[in-house]
């Protein structure tokens, strides 16, 4: 990271992050405090303020900041051109007067007041974030930061759920459109190659970027759609009203002045390279030319005052955007833009008072319906006069910088329309949104001056603070007077951040248009006497709601109806939907494979079975037809034992077919794990009820058809996988293995495994990193089964504890969990089967134990030897008992398991502690005392390990499970 | 014979999908089971024929995968070396797949998937986003 100009970016720092900082430090205040929480707040907001000035007549350049990756082009910069200096100073401003109309407004109720101004003031950062920096990213982070304290702020009344459902509907609204300005924003990035602003739009205005094509117009469109989520437009305007269940300092803050205004900055930032877009300016005009006219239609019909002054705020949002859309049609090369900067700070200087006055009438009178407040300026002089005289400067009355702001909008249509004839309609539009204003003015200066009067509900504080819900508000409107009195000062003033000014060299005032007839000021006067007549006359005078309003709630029902839709239809909790799903996926998947490579679906070569000879060919015959029968019978077979015996059946003849494949290590195993898994089987078996007699047989020719469907189509791969031309001997992975097993070549120094069987070595030597994780999965799932299977002493005590609490039933049901029998335990003893044990017991161990010391080097090894000795034991525990069991090996299974993965573990690790590789093996050949000769190998002791692991789960598993029959 | 290994893996295979979409969970842990059969044959099957040419005219079978056993090449030792490794996770799969079996019954006494299925349907949401909003009256 590095600074690129450190002079100004104390001040840039300040400027953005004072408002949040100060904030935050107010959390730290107790709560009983209010003033300093009040200093506090206003000093983060004039210190930005402050910082920001002096920043912008220091002269601080463009890409003052941090440079975060220089290669990338990404840097968290801030340029304080006039664009952005306007709106920080904006923003920053009314923030000082809104803190202290907070504090009138909210009167001296810490509660409120300590979630307050944090909250403001992260939103005013945010703001001061995005008009002030100049890079693309950076500017969607603070976007979308104004979009949540936005959301915080419209849901204040958390418990009320009207404000939190609208403030959901804002952020819905708004968040869309950051991520469609995402999509827009990065699309240009990546096209133009710079991610500032200045250079979009310097790759934008010299249009050698060689950006053309749908991806330009959707990026275009993203981005305007977010600045016209954002700004209220026509058809997402609907958020904006909603947004008025938040708290009036809020309204008058970020929805009239400033955040709304984020769309409109927006546009005015990239002017300068979309204007040369040809699609751009009527784009703008239209939907701004739309919003303009029905939003002020709205208003006039509304009666709810914060309504009212919500929708000619996006009507006049429309009128900003439109502005800036005419600014297209140029004028002998100067865009066709007339003081837009007047035009922004024109709304704001009217808006926010008209809030704020809103707001303190509401406060005090308790009422918030225009009808309702016939005869204001009666009882409540003061506030009916600022409200009224903001009204006014809405109404663009003669004699405020509104007149002149509406002078110009109207001039830049006037000239654009003298070049495209339908631009006329948009003039027409502005007049009558200009009568529609009029009409309001005229319908609340009549319903104020009326002979009535409205009582006290709640009386203002007295002094300081009481003033305070007023005298912001009069500030702001007297601005406006003074712009319309004296707007060459005002011009002068407001000239360094103007951005654009036609020719227009200084601001014009009243007397200037008096004096200049033209067109502009003949519609404005056209808008008067039609807004006067509108506004005396009964047209409109009951409570009408905007349609557009209906539009998220149906949205969102429509999206939740479609989810609940497919979750229905999809998540039945069902498990054979979804398996059947997963199994329909699975064929349909092979058949796209099909589709793209129809090779696929050719009739692979078959070798001829002859070639290996008569009797291998006979014998795989049979094995065949055996596998194939034995499967093939279980569905049909009723018994559930015979079912387990069928399986098991499968089972060996599968084993008869690894001994055709010559793989005698896989024939010892799977034997020896059929007899475990089966002996398993019947164990659970006995546990589970019996199937009822009659069962309705539904759906099983769907089964048998995607059964047979997925059979076909995996054993149709299998062949043609199998017998790809491509399998050359050479080059398998397998000789490579062959070749190392004993000694090894050149490229392992001449080490190998020391193993003859290739099988084994791969297994504890070459792939031991895989069967460490296989005897883990062991010992974890010993443990699952050990702990869902409680073991019976402690159940035997529950049920005894609970029959004498009298829950017990008397009668013995070996599946009822509750019931128990204390008498004589049953086992399955059969003396023949008791004393065969005794017998076969030691020489199977003996058995195993040979296997396990032969197994490097013939076929045998750990895991062979741990299944016969588990066989054995197994048998044995179900022929003598727990108790013979217990003798035989006194260690409980899941110490045992522990063990032989230590074990296991330590014989990889200890290499590492003499300086060799994890996992190496040492083998030497010992001569025996009685002739011949051993040939050992260290890693025989990782396999003791894994032996250990397979004995004491299979072991424990089955005795715990044949417990649970015993009792 | 790879054709009579694919054969085998075709009908074992048609029986696992057919029990697993059995009716009851019994069903499905046996069509769990069999599905590991399929799988392995399937593997053995990537080893290619267990076939060598000792002689010129003289067919027989390699031999296993253990060095000096024979004259003629062994077989490809790695698809039996990880059917070993999935014979193994499959026993600890059938033993945990039991003991699951086990469990369900013990607490819903049915092992029948619809009823099963009954306890598991997910509920209708509500409307978060209410009615369209109204001027306060």
């Amino acid at each position: 990271m590095e600074l690129i100009d450190q002079s100004g970016l104390g001040r840039m720092a300040v400027a953005v992050f004072a408002p949040a900082a100060l904030g935050a430090l107010t959390l730290a205040m107790p709560r009983r405090w209010v003033l300093p929480r009040v200093g506090f707040a206003a000093l983060g907001m004039l210190a930005a303020l402050l910082a920001l000035l002096s920043a912008f007549a220091g002269g601080v350049g463009a890409g003052t900041g941090i440079a975060l990756a220089p290669t990338l082009g990404l840097s968290v910069t801030f340029n304080p051109d006039a664009l952005g200096a306007f709106f920080g100073m904006l923003v920053s401003g009314i923030g000082f007067l809104i803190v202290i109309y907070a504090r009138g407004y909210f009167g001296p109720d810490a509660a409120s007041l300590f979630r307050f101004y944090p909250t403001l003031g992260l939103f005013a950062t945010a703001m001061m974030g995005l008009v002030l920096t100049d890079d693309l990213i950076g500017m969607l982070i603070f976007w979308e930061l104004t979009s949540l304290s936005s959301f915080l702020l419209i849901g204040w009344d958390r418990d009320n759920p009207r404000a939190v459902r609208l403030a959901l509907q804002a952020l819905a609204t708004t968040g869309l459109g950051g991520m469609a300005l995402l999509g827009g924003l990065v699309a240009l990035g990546l096209s133009t190659g710079s991610w500032t602003f200045a250079g979009v739009n310097a790759a934008l205005a010299s249009g050698e970027a060689g950006i053309a094509g749908p991806i330009f117009v959707l990026a275009l469109v993203l981005v305007f759609l977010g600045g016209a989520t954002k700004s209220a437009q026509w058809p997402f305007h609907y958020w904006l009203p909603g947004a008025m269940a938040a708290p009036t300092p809020v309204s008058a803050y970020l929805h009239s002045a400033t955040m709304v205004k984020a769309g409109v900055y927006l546009f005015a930032r990239l002017y300068p390279g979309l204007s040369a877009v040809s699609w751009w300016g009527p784009l703008l005009v239209i939907v701004g030319a739309a919003t303009m006219l029905w939003a002020a239609h709205v208003a006039l019909r509304s009666h709810e005052l914060k309504r009212i002054f919500a929708y000619t705020t996006v009507s006049q949002l429309g009128l900003l955007t439109c502005a800036y859309g005419l600014g297209s049609w140029s004028h002998h090369d100067e865009a066709n833009l007339v003081w837009p900067v007047a035009q922004i700070l024109n709304h704001a200087l009217y808006k926010a008072p008209l809030f704020m006055m809103a707001g303190a009438i509401m406060h005090v009178t308790g009422r918030k319906l225009l009808p309702d407040l016939r005869g204001l300026a009666r009882s409540h002089a003061l506030y009916a006069a600022v409200l009224l005289v903001a009204a006014y400067a809405m109404a663009g009355g003669p004699l405020t910088l509104s007149f002149i702001a509406k002078e110009a909008f109207l001039y830049q249509t006037t000239h654009a329309a003298k070049e495209s004839a339908w631009i006329w309609a948009v003039a027409i539009a502005a007049v009558l949104t200009a009568a529609f204003n009029v009409a309001i003015f005229v319908r609340i200066l009549t319903t104020f001056l009326a002979r009535a009067a409205v009582e006290t509900e709640h009386a203002p504080e007295r002094g300081l603070w009481g003033a305070a819900l007023w005298v912001p508000a009069a500030l702001l409107v007297s601005l406006q007077l003074v712009g319309g009195l004296a707007t060459g000062v005002l011009g002068e003033v407001l000239r360094p951040v103007e951005t654009h000014a036609l020719y227009f060299e200084r601001l014009p005032s009243l007397l200037d248009a008096i004096t200049h007839p033209s067109l502009p000021l003949a519609m404005s006067g056209a808008a008067i006497a039609l807004g006067v007549a509108i506004g005396l006359s009964p047209l409109w005078r009951r409570a009408w709601e905007d349609p557009h309003n209906r539009l998220f709630p149906a949205a969102d029902r429509a999206l939740e109806r479609l989810g609940w839709l497919s979750l229905s239809r999809l998540q039945h909790g069902n498990f054979r939907v979804y398996a059947a799903l997963c199994f329909a996926a699975l064929l349909f998947g092979i058949a796209g494979a099909v589709f793209y490579r129809p090779e696929l679906a050719s009739l692979p070569r078959i070798a001829s079975l002859s070639e290996a000879g008569f009797a291998a060919s006979a014998a795989a015959v049979i094995t065949t037809v055996l596998i194939c029968a034995s499967a093939l019978m279980m569905p049909f077979v009723r018994s559930r034992v015979n079912r387990v015996l069928m399986l098991g059946a499968t089972g060996m003849a599968v084993t008869m077919m690894y001994l055709l494949y010559q793989a005698p290590d896989l024939v010892l195993t799977q034997l020896m794990f059929e007899l475990i898994a089966i002996m398993l089987f019947l164990l659970v078996l006995r546990m589970l009820p019996e199937e009822p007699k009659n069962v309705a047989h539904g759906g099983r020719l769907g089964r048998a058809v995607i059964g047979g469907a997925v059979g076909l189509v995996i054993g149709f791969l299998v062949l043609h996988v199998a017998e790809t031309p491509d399998f050359k001997p050479g080059i398998r992975l397998g000789d490579w293995f062959l070749t190392h097993s004993y000694d090894g070549l050149a490229d392992t120094d001449g080490r190998g495994g020391g193993g003859l069987n290739v099988v084994n070595v791969i297994l504890v030597d070459h792939r031991g990193y895989d069967t460490l994780g296989e005897v883990t999965v062991l010992g974890i799932t010993a443990l699952a089964v050990l702990s869902l299977i409680g073991s019976a002493p402690a159940r035997k005590l529950r049920a005894l504890v609970s029959r004498g609490l009298g829950g017990v039933p008397e009668q013995f049901h070996p599946d009822d969990p509750r019931s128990v029998n204390i008498g004589p335990q049953p086992t399955l003893h059969s003396s023949l089967f008791t004393i065969a044990m005794r017998l076969i017991l030691p020489l199977a161990l003996i058995f195993a134990g040979y296997v396990f010391f032969k197994g490097h080097n013939a076929p045998g090894g750990g895991f062979i030897a741990g299944l016969t000795a588990s066989v054995a034991l197994a048998v044995f525990r179900m022929a003598a008992g727990p108790d013979a069991l217990k003798k035989l090996i006194p260690i409980k299974p899941a110490p045992m398991a522990a063990i032989g993965l230590a074990v296991a573990l330590a014989s990889a690790v200890w290499p590492l502690a003499i300086g060799d590789a994890f996992m190496r093996s040492y083998h030497d050949i010992v001569e025996l005392p009685g002739g011949g000769s051993y040939h050992w190998a260290s890693v025989m002791l990782f396999d003791f390990g894994v032996l250990t692991v397979v004995v004491a789960v299979s072991v424990g598993i089955i005795n715990r499970l044949t417990e649970e029959i015993e009792t | 014979m790879t054709l009579l290994l694919a054969i085998c893996v075709a009908c074992v295979l048609s029986v696992s999908v057919y029990l697993m979409l059995g009716r009851e969970l019994k069903e499905v842990a046996m069509g769990v089971f069999l599905f590991s059969h399929a799988a392995h044959l399937g593997i053995i099957a990537m080893s290619g024929q267990p076939v060598a040419q000792v002689a010129a005219g003289a067919a027989g079978l390699q031999t296993p995968p253990v060095l000096g056993a024979g004259a003629a090449p062994p077989v490809d030792p790695l698809p039996q070396a990880l059917i070993l490794t999935s014979i193994v996770i499959s026993f600890a799969v059938t033993a945990y797949l039991l003991s699951l079996l086990v469990v369900t019954y013990r607490r819903t006494a049915s092992l029948w998937i619809d009823d099963l299925a009954r306890e598991d349907r997910p509920a209708q949401p509500r409307h978060a986003a209410g009615e369209p909003d109204k001027e306060a009256a």
